[in-house]
């Protein structure tokens, strides 16, 4: 009993925030903010000078669906896994990105 | 019977002693942590020099520091962009082959860049941007070129026609300069300088995935990073550095399918004017100096194993991180202890490169 409770107030204070809170942001301006983890189904778009990029939201996972931009970086990156790694459409000026740092990694060499 | 119960009795006991020690030493860790995070740590993001940035400070003079650093990066871009008429580069490259008068800084990197191509016998290349942008990577209209059209652009491709005396610079006509390859890292190294004179001992630069650290955590610790699978979307293992800077080159970002579905990455090489195919899917330099870890791991990238692994023999004021194509890791002996695989990588095979090994 004694180690059960030792095993499970361990793995209590060991747990990792999960960090579902995403933030889409523009130029270093918040657009907008989702919870992954309660999050409709959904896509939406921002534009930048003209140029529209379409966000999808599914099953608390989260991608560029779509790039109006020529090099479709952002769209080959595919789902958002990583809490340091942010999807980024550097044409548009665009990141989807973890509002927490994730996990025990400070960044990613890329 | 008694005897057994009563050992267990003095095991239960033991046990829980020990997990509350490491419960108490987890949760000092978890205070120290939260107390680190309330003590001045500052993030700040920016889109500058073709690609996303962020920079985390610790410390009193956090904000001030990045600010600064900020500044810095945006009178860089400012100096080396190819695309902006008010660019050292761009009067240069539009200079009809008269000599230029440029900023320190860009002499100082144009040297260094032109010494680096020598080093690297040309798979460095600065005078590549023509076939770059034939390529479409430039315009990001991208496309297959004749193998005529390549080798007509190739004539005005040669580093070693660049003329530089001090802060002068003479590029002849129809050449085009482009430091891109370089100058990514030489400005995290002078975004870190202008953090350290602001008394900045503990941050971490973040130039679109090449990686700038000024010291250690503030808690003493490395800094732990990801290093980015070339196969998949995620990492596949943990690189842990102090004050050094670390960069990766491999074409899994930046590329095109072509018409005949073939996969061209971003990165040249000279000698045949199309994308790299050297058997590498990456290469990844651990060193001192951003801009050495830049100019090395595009170089090595185009090299291929075997000459990735003789240079380093030859020089070895770096470390490096090689994954072949074929999944395999080749990386030197000074980074074997500071990179661990994550547990979904740990099948890869992993070579250890050491000083004697040809």
């Amino acid at each position: 009993m004694i180690f059960l409770l030792g095993v499970v107030g361990s793995l209590w204070t060991l747990r990792v925030p999960h960090g579902t809170q995403v933030n889409i942001v523009q130029d270093g301006n918040v657009l907008y903010t989702f919870d992954l983890a309660s999050a409709a189904n959904q896509m939406f778009e921002t534009e930048y000078e003209g140029r529209i990029n379409t966000i999808q939201i599914e099953n608390g996972r989260i991608r560029m669906l779509e790039a109006e931009c020529p090099d479709q970086t952002c769209v080959h990156m595919g789902w958002l896994d990583s809490g340091v790694m942010p999807i980024v459409c550097l044409p548009n000026h665009l990141s989807i990105e973890h509002a927490e740092a994730g996990g025990d990694i400070d960044a990613v060499i890329r | 019977m008694r005897k057994c119960r009563n050992r267990h009795l003095v095991c239960a006991c033991i046990l829980a002693a020990v997990l509350c020690l490491i419960g108490g030493c987890l949760l000092f860790a978890k205070f120290k942590c939260s107390r680190d995070a309330s003590s001045n740590q500052i993030t700040t993001e920016l889109f500058a020099m073709d690609t996303y940035i962020t920079m985390t400070a610790y410390g009193r003079d956090a904000e001030t520091a990045l600010s600064d650093a900020e500044d810095k990066l945006i009178e860089l871009e400012q100096l080396w962009s190819v695309t902006d008429p008010d660019s050292d580069i761009y009067a240069v490259n539009h200079s009809d082959g008269q000599p230029v008068s440029v900023n320190e800084e860009t002499a100082e990197l144009l040297s260094f860049a032109l010494q680096m191509a020598e080093e690297a016998n040309g798979a460095l290349e600065p005078t590549i941007y023509p076939v770059l942008t034939a390529w479409g990577f430039t315009t990001e209209e991208n496309r297959v070129p004749s193998d005529a059209e390549i080798t007509e652009l190739l004539k005005n491709v040669g580093y070693e026609r660049i003329r530089q005396e001090d802060m002068t610079v003479q590029l002849e006509s129809g050449m085009m300069l482009d430091l891109g390859a370089v100058g990514k890292g030489y400005a995290g190294d002078l975004a870190a300088q202008v953090l350290k004179d602001n008394g900045i001992t503990s941050a971490l630069l973040d130039l679109g995935g090449n990686i700038q650290a000024v010291g250690t955590k503030p808690d003493g610790s490395p800094w732990r990073l990801g290093l980015r699978d070339p196969f998949s979307g995620g990492t596949l293992g943990v690189l842990e550095i102090s004050n050094q800077a670390v960069v990766t080159s491999g074409a899994y970002e930046r590329y095109f399918i072509g018409e005949d579905g073939k996969h061209y990455g971003h990165i040249i090489d000279p000698t045949t004017g199309h994308p790299a195919e050297s058997g590498l899917a990456s290469a990844t330099v651990i060193a001192d100096e951003g801009r050495l870890c830049d100019a090395l791991s595009t170089s090595l990238y185009v090299m291929g194993m075997e000459h990735a692994i003789e240079y380093w023999q030859q020089h070895q004021n770096f470390e490096m991180i090689l994954i072949t194509e074929n999944g395999e890791i080749y990386l030197t002996d000074g980074v074997a202890d500071s990179f661990v695989l994550d547990s979904y990588h740990s099948n890869m095979t992993v070579h250890v490169i050491q000083d004697e090994e040809i």
